[in-house]
């Protein structure tokens, strides 16, 4: 158990590494540093989640606002998330970043919040024990 | 729930799932967004380079969006269990009432941003023939105005699908 804990911690790095690669290298390249927004999305992405489940009391049945604020935080996360992809998209469609830049802070994003979700799942299914 | 000895198909088990309903309510979350962006696209746009036109995005245009956002706001904000009420005993000095009222609010603000976008539409973009690149800033009017009213559906759906039971298990 420990041995593939830690391999999974060693193989997201490196895939957050690349992300974080992937995103900088968009920005360096063409010199415009626009892209580096994704990045701050994709780490505030899992924060209103976060959030709101400790605001929640997932106990209480009979109120209702549990859920509700539970569903505000899953929405402020749906947000932010199909922000990510929007604001590259955005930017490239006026001109302000390449296409290239687009593309590549696009999956930089991606590699960046897989590994975040990941590693939270992983992190849960550590609490359960 | 008694609507569903009303119809001969009954909804499918899965879309009881908390899984869908949770799926639902990220899947609103991301079309606000869209909306928001589509928005924010035809304003980014309209003051870079590419707009060779006189046309440019300004605050009318965004008007019909947030009229439709406040819409939306105010539909989702209400309970709909109190909606549902139709003993009086339950629903007490006319919560019912009132949840009706503010309802339909709701629901002529969405109605009216959406009507809105297509006035600006009309007005801005279609009536003064502008030539096709800035055509793009109405269009993405209409989109984003439709997708929000898609997104406020999407949530009002999934706020809807729950089931007690079905809730118990997942919390």
């Amino acid at each position: 158990m420990a041995a593939a804990g830690l391999k999974t911690i060693i193989a997201l790095s490196f895939v957050l590494a690349v992300g974080f690669l992937l995103v900088i290298l968009s920005c360096a390249l063409w010199k415009a540093y626009y892209p580096l927004l994704v990045v701050a999305t994709y780490v505030l992405a899992p924060v209103p989640n976060w959030i709101c489940s400790h605001l929640a009391n997932p106990d209480d049945f009979v109120e209702s606002s549990g859920a509700a604020v539970l569903d505000l935080g899953r929405f402020c996360t749906g947000f932010l998330v199909v922000m990510g992809f929007a604001l590259p998209i955005i930017l490239a469609h006026s001109h302000i970043i390449a296409v290239p830049a687009m593309v590549m802070s696009v999956i930089g994003g991606l590699l960046i919040y897989g590994t975040i979700i990941s590693f939270g799942m992983f992190f849960q299914e550590e609490q359960e024990f | 729930m008694a609507e569903e000895h009303l119809w001969k198909f009954r909804k499918p088990e899965w879309l009881n799932s908390v899984w869908a309903r949770n799926s639902g309510v990220y899947a609103a979350g991301g079309l606000f967004s869209l909306a928001f962006y589509v928005l924010l696209d035809s304003a980014v746009w309209s003051k870079s380079a590419l707009n060779a036109s006189d046309v440019h995005v300004t605050f009318v245009d965004w008007l019909p969006f947030i009229f439709s956002s406040l819409g939306m706001l105010i539909i989702n904000s209400v309970e709909k269990q109190r909606l549902s009420a139709d003993s009086f005993s339950y629903s007490g000095s006319g919560v019912a009432w009132k949840a009706r009222v503010v309802l339909f609010l709701g629901f002529a603000a969405l109605a009216g941003g959406m009507a809105g976008g297509v006035t600006v539409f009309v007005l801005k973009f279609a009536v003064p023939g502008v030539e096709w690149p800035g055509m793009t800033m109405g269009v993405e009017n209409l989109v984003a105005n439709a997708l929000v009213g898609l997104s406020s559906v999407v949530l009002w759906v999934s706020q809807n699908m729950e089931d007690e039971y079905a809730y118990n298990l997942a919390l």
